[in-house]
Protein backbone atom coordinates (compact mmCIF):
# COMPACT_ATOMS: atom_id res chain seq x y z
CA UNK A 1 0.00 0.00 0.00
CA UNK A 2 1.32 3.60 -1.22
CA UNK A 3 2.18 5.87 1.48
CA UNK A 4 1.24 9.37 1.18
CA UNK A 5 3.77 11.60 2.51
CA UNK A 6 2.56 15.11 3.65
CA UNK A 7 5.09 17.67 3.03
CA UNK A 8 4.34 20.24 5.68
CA UNK A 9 5.93 23.05 3.54
CA UNK A 10 3.24 22.77 1.24
CA UNK A 11 0.43 22.66 3.83
CA UNK A 12 1.66 25.80 5.96
CA UNK A 13 1.99 27.75 2.26
CA UNK A 14 -1.84 26.51 1.35
CA UNK A 15 -2.89 27.68 5.06
CA UNK A 16 -1.50 31.07 5.40
CA UNK A 17 -2.81 31.60 0.99
CA UNK A 18 -6.16 30.54 2.01
CA UNK A 19 -6.26 32.68 5.12
CA UNK A 20 -4.98 35.79 2.64
CA UNK A 21 -7.11 35.15 -0.19
CA UNK A 22 -10.09 35.19 2.63
CA UNK A 23 -9.27 38.18 4.14
CA UNK A 24 -9.04 39.64 1.45
CA UNK A 25 -12.34 38.89 -0.45
CA UNK A 26 -14.19 39.80 3.05
CA UNK A 27 -12.79 43.42 2.16
CA UNK A 28 -13.03 43.81 -1.59
CA UNK A 29 -17.11 43.31 -0.97
CA UNK A 30 -17.20 45.68 0.99
CA UNK A 31 -14.40 48.53 0.64
CA UNK A 32 -16.39 51.40 2.86
CA UNK A 33 -16.97 49.23 5.91
CA UNK A 34 -12.89 48.70 5.70
CA UNK A 35 -12.53 52.67 5.41
CA UNK A 36 -14.10 52.98 8.39
CA UNK A 37 -12.00 50.52 10.24
CA UNK A 38 -8.64 51.90 8.91
CA UNK A 39 -10.04 55.35 10.61
CA UNK A 40 -10.08 54.00 13.64
CA UNK A 41 -6.64 53.78 13.60
CA UNK A 42 -6.17 57.41 13.33
CA UNK A 43 -2.86 56.62 11.24
CA UNK A 44 -3.88 58.18 7.87
CA UNK A 45 -5.62 61.46 6.38
CA UNK A 46 -9.02 60.94 5.01
CA UNK A 47 -8.19 60.29 1.43
CA UNK A 48 -5.46 57.57 3.02
CA UNK A 49 -7.51 55.33 4.21
CA UNK A 50 -9.88 55.15 1.01
CA UNK A 51 -6.49 54.74 -1.32
CA UNK A 52 -5.54 52.05 1.05
CA UNK A 53 -9.06 50.60 1.61
CA UNK A 54 -9.09 50.11 -2.04
CA UNK A 55 -5.92 48.67 -2.43
CA UNK A 56 -4.78 46.31 0.30
CA UNK A 57 -7.57 44.01 0.37
CA UNK A 58 -6.60 43.37 -3.45
CA UNK A 59 -2.64 43.31 -2.24
CA UNK A 60 -3.97 40.25 0.53
CA UNK A 61 -6.42 38.17 -2.09
CA UNK A 62 -3.47 38.13 -4.61
CA UNK A 63 -0.71 37.25 -2.03
CA UNK A 64 -3.07 34.42 -0.88
CA UNK A 65 -3.86 33.54 -4.37
CA UNK A 66 0.06 32.87 -5.75
CA UNK A 67 0.47 31.23 -2.40
CA UNK A 68 -2.33 28.54 -3.15
CA UNK A 69 -0.90 28.02 -6.27
CA UNK A 70 2.67 28.33 -5.74
CA UNK A 71 3.50 30.99 -8.35
CA UNK A 72 6.20 33.50 -6.90
CA UNK A 73 5.13 32.15 -3.94
CA UNK A 74 8.31 33.47 -2.13
CA UNK A 75 7.82 37.30 -3.35
CA UNK A 76 4.37 36.66 -2.00
CA UNK A 77 4.90 35.19 0.83
CA UNK A 78 7.37 38.06 1.89
CA UNK A 79 5.34 40.64 1.19
CA UNK A 80 2.93 39.08 3.82
CA UNK A 81 5.62 39.41 6.01
CA UNK A 82 6.09 43.13 4.67
CA UNK A 83 1.81 43.18 5.13
CA UNK A 84 1.80 41.33 8.49
CA UNK A 85 4.90 43.25 10.39
CA UNK A 86 2.55 46.66 9.48
CA UNK A 87 -0.52 45.43 10.46
CA UNK A 88 1.40 44.78 13.80
CA UNK A 89 2.76 47.96 14.32
CA UNK A 90 -0.69 49.64 13.25
CA UNK A 91 -2.44 47.90 16.46
CA UNK A 92 0.59 48.30 18.50
CA UNK A 93 0.03 52.07 18.14
CA UNK A 94 -3.32 51.67 18.96
CA UNK A 95 -2.56 49.70 21.90
CA UNK A 96 -0.57 52.66 23.04
CA UNK A 97 -2.77 54.99 22.60
CA UNK A 98 -5.34 53.59 24.17
CA UNK A 99 -7.64 52.96 21.30
CA UNK A 100 -10.79 50.15 21.84
CA UNK A 101 -11.26 49.26 18.17
CA UNK A 102 -12.24 46.78 15.75
CA UNK A 103 -8.72 45.44 13.87
CA UNK A 104 -10.65 45.13 11.08
CA UNK A 105 -8.22 41.98 10.07
CA UNK A 106 -11.50 40.48 8.55
CA UNK A 107 -14.44 42.06 7.06
CA UNK A 108 -18.09 41.54 7.89
CA UNK A 109 -17.15 38.17 10.38
CA UNK A 110 -19.41 39.01 13.30
CA UNK A 111 -18.09 39.90 16.55
CA UNK A 112 -15.07 42.77 17.11
CA UNK A 113 -11.62 41.13 17.45
CA UNK A 114 -9.76 42.86 19.98
CA UNK A 115 -6.15 44.91 19.00
CA UNK A 116 -4.59 42.18 21.66
CA UNK A 117 -6.04 39.23 19.71
CA UNK A 118 -5.36 40.37 16.79
CA UNK A 119 -1.60 41.00 17.22
CA UNK A 120 -1.43 37.28 18.68
CA UNK A 121 -2.80 36.15 15.46
CA UNK A 122 -0.81 38.78 13.64
CA UNK A 123 2.98 36.98 15.41
CA UNK A 124 1.63 33.36 14.40
CA UNK A 125 0.86 34.44 10.72
CA UNK A 126 4.22 36.60 10.94
CA UNK A 127 5.90 33.29 11.78
CA UNK A 128 4.00 31.29 8.92
CA UNK A 129 4.95 33.88 6.45
CA UNK A 130 8.75 33.46 7.57
CA UNK A 131 8.53 29.78 7.17
CA UNK A 132 7.12 29.98 3.79
CA UNK A 133 10.23 32.28 2.32
CA UNK A 134 12.31 30.26 4.26
CA UNK A 135 11.18 26.92 3.32
CA UNK A 136 10.89 27.74 -0.57
CA UNK A 137 14.72 29.05 -0.67
CA UNK A 138 15.75 25.82 1.05
CA UNK A 139 13.87 23.84 -2.06
CA UNK A 140 14.94 26.14 -4.56
CA UNK A 141 18.92 25.80 -3.75
CA UNK B 1 33.70 31.31 -5.97
CA UNK B 2 32.67 33.59 -2.94
CA UNK B 3 32.38 36.64 -5.94
CA UNK B 4 30.24 34.31 -8.22
CA UNK B 5 27.72 33.37 -5.17
CA UNK B 6 27.86 36.66 -3.72
CA UNK B 7 27.19 37.98 -6.79
CA UNK B 8 23.70 35.36 -7.62
CA UNK B 9 22.74 36.12 -3.62
CA UNK B 10 22.74 39.75 -5.02
CA UNK B 11 20.89 39.05 -8.16
CA UNK B 12 17.84 36.98 -6.60
CA UNK B 13 17.60 39.67 -4.10
CA UNK B 14 17.44 42.22 -6.62
CA UNK B 15 14.80 39.38 -8.54
CA UNK B 16 12.53 38.62 -5.56
CA UNK B 17 12.20 42.55 -4.83
CA UNK B 18 11.43 43.01 -8.28
CA UNK B 19 8.70 40.51 -7.91
CA UNK B 20 7.23 41.85 -4.74
CA UNK B 21 6.81 45.11 -6.48
CA UNK B 22 5.20 43.74 -9.47
CA UNK B 23 2.76 41.95 -7.36
CA UNK B 24 1.82 44.88 -5.40
CA UNK B 25 1.57 47.32 -8.86
CA UNK B 26 -0.70 44.84 -10.32
CA UNK B 27 -2.92 44.69 -6.94
CA UNK B 28 -3.07 48.17 -6.79
CA UNK B 29 -3.84 48.21 -10.15
CA UNK B 30 -6.97 46.18 -9.54
CA UNK B 31 -7.65 47.88 -6.44
CA UNK B 32 -7.77 51.58 -8.01
CA UNK B 33 -9.67 50.19 -10.61
CA UNK B 34 -11.98 48.64 -9.19
CA UNK B 35 -12.46 51.17 -6.70
CA UNK B 36 -12.12 54.08 -8.73
CA UNK B 37 -15.44 55.85 -8.43
CA UNK B 38 -15.84 55.37 -4.46
CA UNK B 39 -11.81 56.50 -4.54
CA UNK B 40 -13.14 59.70 -6.70
CA UNK B 41 -15.82 60.58 -3.94
CA UNK B 42 -13.56 60.47 -1.64
CA UNK B 43 -11.09 63.06 -3.16
CA UNK B 44 -13.24 65.26 -3.90
CA UNK B 45 -14.53 65.29 -0.35
CA UNK B 46 -18.07 63.73 -1.41
CA UNK B 47 -18.57 60.90 0.95
CA UNK B 48 -18.23 57.87 -0.87
CA UNK B 49 -21.42 55.79 -0.27
CA UNK B 50 -24.04 58.90 -0.64
CA UNK B 51 -25.42 60.10 -4.33
CA UNK B 52 -24.39 63.99 -5.12
CA UNK B 53 -24.85 66.06 -2.32
CA UNK B 54 -27.31 68.85 -2.99
CA UNK B 55 -26.37 72.45 -4.41
CA UNK B 56 -27.98 74.26 -1.42
CA UNK B 57 -30.17 72.96 1.11
CA UNK B 58 -32.88 74.42 -0.42
CA UNK B 59 -37.00 73.80 1.39
CA UNK B 60 -37.80 70.95 2.85
CA UNK B 61 -36.37 66.96 3.04
CA UNK B 62 -38.64 64.03 3.65
CA UNK B 63 -35.24 61.97 3.79
CA UNK B 64 -32.43 62.87 5.28
CA UNK B 65 -30.02 64.22 2.45
CA UNK B 66 -26.12 63.76 2.77
CA UNK B 67 -23.55 66.83 2.57
CA UNK B 68 -20.08 67.03 1.80
CA UNK B 69 -17.41 68.26 4.35
CA UNK B 70 -16.99 71.93 2.47
CA UNK B 71 -21.12 71.93 2.35
CA UNK B 72 -20.76 71.51 6.29
CA UNK B 73 -17.83 73.96 6.74
CA UNK B 74 -19.86 76.58 5.23
CA UNK B 75 -22.64 76.39 7.75
CA UNK B 76 -20.30 76.22 10.63
CA UNK B 77 -18.39 79.55 9.53
CA UNK B 78 -22.21 81.00 8.95
CA UNK B 79 -23.55 79.41 11.79
CA UNK B 80 -26.79 78.30 9.23
CA UNK B 81 -27.14 75.05 10.66
CA UNK B 82 -27.51 72.98 14.63
CA UNK B 83 -24.87 70.41 14.19
CA UNK B 84 -25.81 67.34 16.09
CA UNK B 85 -23.53 64.66 17.27
CA UNK B 86 -25.05 61.12 17.07
CA UNK B 87 -21.93 59.07 18.13
CA UNK B 88 -21.65 57.73 22.42
CA UNK B 89 -20.57 60.52 25.29
CA UNK B 90 -17.58 59.16 25.22
CA UNK B 91 -16.87 59.75 21.82
CA UNK B 92 -18.29 62.95 21.98
CA UNK B 93 -16.19 63.78 25.27
CA UNK B 94 -12.71 62.64 23.39
CA UNK B 95 -13.67 65.39 20.61
CA UNK B 96 -16.07 66.61 18.40
CA UNK B 97 -16.97 69.76 15.73
CA UNK B 98 -16.99 72.93 17.84
CA UNK B 99 -20.19 73.82 18.63
CA UNK B 100 -22.07 70.52 18.11
CA UNK B 101 -24.95 69.00 20.57
CA UNK B 102 -24.74 65.35 22.11
CA UNK B 103 -27.36 63.28 21.11
CA UNK B 104 -26.40 59.16 21.61
CA UNK B 105 -28.88 57.82 19.21
CA UNK B 106 -29.44 55.45 21.68
CA UNK B 107 -30.54 58.21 24.05
CA UNK B 108 -32.65 59.93 21.10
CA UNK B 109 -36.31 58.96 21.97
CA UNK B 110 -35.92 60.25 25.41
CA UNK B 111 -34.42 63.53 24.86
CA UNK B 112 -36.09 65.02 21.74
CA UNK B 113 -38.78 66.85 23.96
CA UNK B 114 -35.90 68.90 25.73
CA UNK B 115 -33.78 69.23 22.11
CA UNK B 116 -37.04 70.50 20.66
CA UNK B 117 -37.06 73.42 23.85
CA UNK B 118 -33.16 74.47 22.34
CA UNK B 119 -33.54 73.33 18.70
CA UNK B 120 -36.64 74.71 16.47
CA UNK B 121 -38.52 72.00 13.86
CA UNK B 122 -37.94 74.84 11.51
CA UNK B 123 -33.85 75.55 11.90
CA UNK B 124 -31.64 73.17 9.50
CA UNK B 125 -29.96 70.62 11.42
CA UNK B 126 -26.84 68.44 10.65
CA UNK B 127 -26.53 64.78 12.14
CA UNK B 128 -23.16 63.22 12.03
CA UNK B 129 -21.04 60.28 13.68
CA UNK B 130 -17.72 58.51 12.61
CA UNK B 131 -18.52 58.96 9.04
CA UNK B 132 -17.96 55.78 6.32
CA UNK B 133 -19.71 52.73 7.56
CA UNK B 134 -21.29 54.28 10.83
CA UNK B 135 -25.05 54.29 10.45
CA UNK B 136 -25.72 56.05 13.81
CA UNK B 137 -26.15 59.76 11.82
CA UNK B 138 -28.65 58.92 9.43
CA UNK B 139 -30.68 56.67 12.28
CA UNK B 140 -30.63 59.84 14.04
CA UNK B 141 -31.59 62.15 11.17
CA UNK B 142 -34.42 59.83 10.60
CA UNK B 143 -35.81 60.09 14.28
CA UNK B 144 -35.65 63.85 14.24
CA UNK B 145 -37.87 64.05 10.90
CA UNK B 146 -40.32 61.65 12.26
CA UNK B 147 -40.13 63.70 15.32
CA UNK B 148 -41.14 67.07 12.99
CA UNK B 149 -38.00 68.32 11.95
CA UNK B 150 -37.88 69.45 8.26
CA UNK B 151 -34.25 70.12 7.56
CA UNK B 152 -32.51 67.35 8.34
CA UNK B 153 -28.59 66.77 6.94
CA UNK B 154 -26.16 63.76 6.92
CA UNK B 155 -22.98 64.59 7.45
CA UNK B 156 -21.67 61.31 6.15
CA UNK B 157 -18.02 62.06 6.35
CA UNK B 158 -18.31 62.51 10.42
CA UNK B 159 -15.82 63.66 12.93
CA UNK B 160 -12.64 61.73 11.50
CA UNK B 161 -13.55 63.59 7.96
CA UNK B 162 -13.68 67.09 9.57
CA UNK B 163 -10.81 66.36 12.56
CA UNK B 164 -8.43 65.24 9.11
CA UNK B 165 -9.35 68.36 7.43
CA UNK B 166 -8.36 70.55 10.85
CA UNK B 167 -11.42 72.42 10.94
CA UNK B 168 -11.98 73.55 14.48
CA UNK B 169 -12.96 70.48 17.13
CA UNK B 170 -13.30 70.55 20.94
CA UNK B 171 -13.07 68.02 23.84
CA UNK B 172 -15.06 67.36 26.82
CA UNK B 173 -19.35 68.29 27.42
Amino acid sequence: MATVRINPHVVVRLVLGGVFLYAGFTKIADPTAFAGNIAAYRILPYFGNYLLAAVLPWLEALCGLLLIVDYRSKAAASLVVLLTVVFMVALTSAIVRGFDIDCGCFSKTGEKTSTWTALGRDAVLLAVAIYCTRGKKQRDS
Amino acid sequence: MTHSVTKQRAAGRKRLLAEMAVIFLVAAGFGIAWNHQLLMNAWSGKTAVSPPAPAAPAGESPIPLPLGLQQVKEFFDRNEAIIIDARNRKDFTDGHIRGAISLPVGEAEGKLASLRKRVPVTAMVVAYCNGYSCHDSMDLANRLIAAGWRQVFVFEGGFPEWRDAGYPVAKGE
